[in-house]
């Protein structure tokens, strides 16, 4: 017996299908999450069809009236820890017999729960501008770099990661933000490679490549696609292949720029 | 370099430290970001390790794959996290980012052939990580499906 009218169960429904979607969830984990929130609010039956660009839902309540929803999903970008917050968050939802009120009540707190988990960042960004640095300078250290070339490629990750926080705000699409990104970390390596004597700019190259490789994508295309969304699974299938093409397409003509002024 | 020495533990430590950075990146928080951390660690050890004793490239990322995904599937429910989440730190270490290089720079010096090779090679890789995963997800789906059946 629904006591929460269908419009807010909906809404609730696609803002978390909507985070999930954004930070780069698998479409599996999106329905499942959907459909048990509209379960826990006393929707039983509903349908919903997630691909990695849009949600569509449709919930029915007891009269046997259907009501629809589409939510378009744009500019998406890696944030497992949103994903796994929310997921905390639904899965320790349960189904109960609760009076109108409480319902009402619930229904509040999980919207401020959402819109806390949607705007507040658990690093700050220094420190994850520092952490881009430190993947990419022990991924160098991984590939049989030095502790020079360490300290480098240290610097062009963090670099790189606070310049892709401004890039991504420009609304370029994922092609030409990997592209600029890999051209940003060949030119500031071959930059660096005036000054500082002895070192090979390979291992830095790819630790600083590190940071980019379509690791999200190839996993999720692989668990969606094994668990029966065909369409999300070449979608992202395709996504990553056009990301790996970017990085080559960048890296490549920022090289070859370079061995063209002759250094 | 013999499986079990100085060198073998220091690259898991790089590893290992490599992906923290990536989860804290990636803005995951508490005592898990130890755990993806280990995970992406272990894969790069166990790679090490079965690329000694099989000398083959492919079959050992395959092993080294499976091992990690089995750990993030035991590990991840126990932590409240999604498995994909675990999976997608474990496999970076592996993910092809040094052959994609050669292989551009063979493609850019005009070299075809030893190009052609290398983007083979990588290609072969990332093929062989996804079957990895592959297997484990659903060998994974069906374990549950029979233990919830029973």
């Amino acid at each position: 017996m629904p006591k929460v009218s269908s419009q807010q169960v909906l809404e609730l429904a696609l803002e978390i299908g909507r985070i999930i979607l954004q930070s780069g969830g698998t479409t599996n984990r999106v329905e499942l999450m959907m459909k048990k929130v509209c379960n826990c609010f006393g929707y039983p039956e509903t349908e919903s069809y997630v691909t990695p660009t849009g949600i569509f839902i449709s919930i029915k309540d007891e009269k046997g009236n259907i009501f629809t929803s589409i939510k378009r999903i744009e500019n998406r970008r890696i944030d497992l820890g949103k994903i796994t917050r929310i997921s905390t968050m639904v899965n320790c939802m349960e189904v109960k017999a609760l009076s109108e009120q409480e319902l009402q009540e619930q229904l509040v707190n999980f919207n401020s729960e959402l819109k806390k988990i949607d705007n507040e960042n658990p690093w700050s960004p220094w420190i994850r501008d520092l952490c881009g640095g430190v993947t990419s300078g022990f991924f160098c250290l991984l590939f049989g770099g030095s502790w020079a070339e360490f300290a480098v490629a240290f610097l062009i990750g963090a670099v790189v990661t606070f310049g892709l926080k401004y890039l991504e705000k420009l609304a370029f699409n994922n092609f030409l933000l990997n592209a600029i990104a890999a051209a940003l970390i060949v030119m500031l390596a071959k930059t660096l490679d005036i000054f500082i004597p002895y070192i090979r700019l390979d291992n830095i190259i790819i630790g600083g490549i590190m940071l980019l490789v379509p690791g999200l994508s190839i996993t999720n295309a692989i668990r969606d696609t094994m668990s029966g969304d065909l369409v999300a699974g070449t979608a992202r299938a395709v996504e990553a292949l056009f990301i790996t093409v970017g990085i080559v397409a960048g890296s490549a003509s920022m090289l070859k720029i370079w061995s063209m002024w002759g250094f | 370099m013999r499986p079990f020495d100085t060198l073998t533990l220091m690259q898991f430590i790089w590893a290992f430290l490599a992906i923290l950075g990536f989860s804290i990146r990636s803005n995951l928080k508490g005592i898990r970001i130890l755990f993806t951390a280990l995970s992406g660690g272990l894969c790069w050890a166990f790679y090490l390790i079965i690329l000694y004793y099989s000398k083959s490239m492919l079959f050992s990322v395959f092993v080294a794959i499976i091992l990690v995904c089995i750990y993030s599937e035991i590990v991840a429910p126990r932590l409240k996290t999604p498995v994909s989440v675990f999976v997608t730190c474990a496999i970076i270490p592996l993910v092809p980012g040094r052959g994609l290089f050669n292989s551009m720079q063979l493609y850019i010096a005009g070299d075809n052939l030893h190009a052609s090779k290398a983007i083979l090679q990588t290609l072969l890789i990332a093929g062989t990580i996804s079957i990895a995963i592959a297997i484990v997800s659903s060998v994974t789906n069906l374990i549950n499906k029979l233990m919830n059946r029973f």
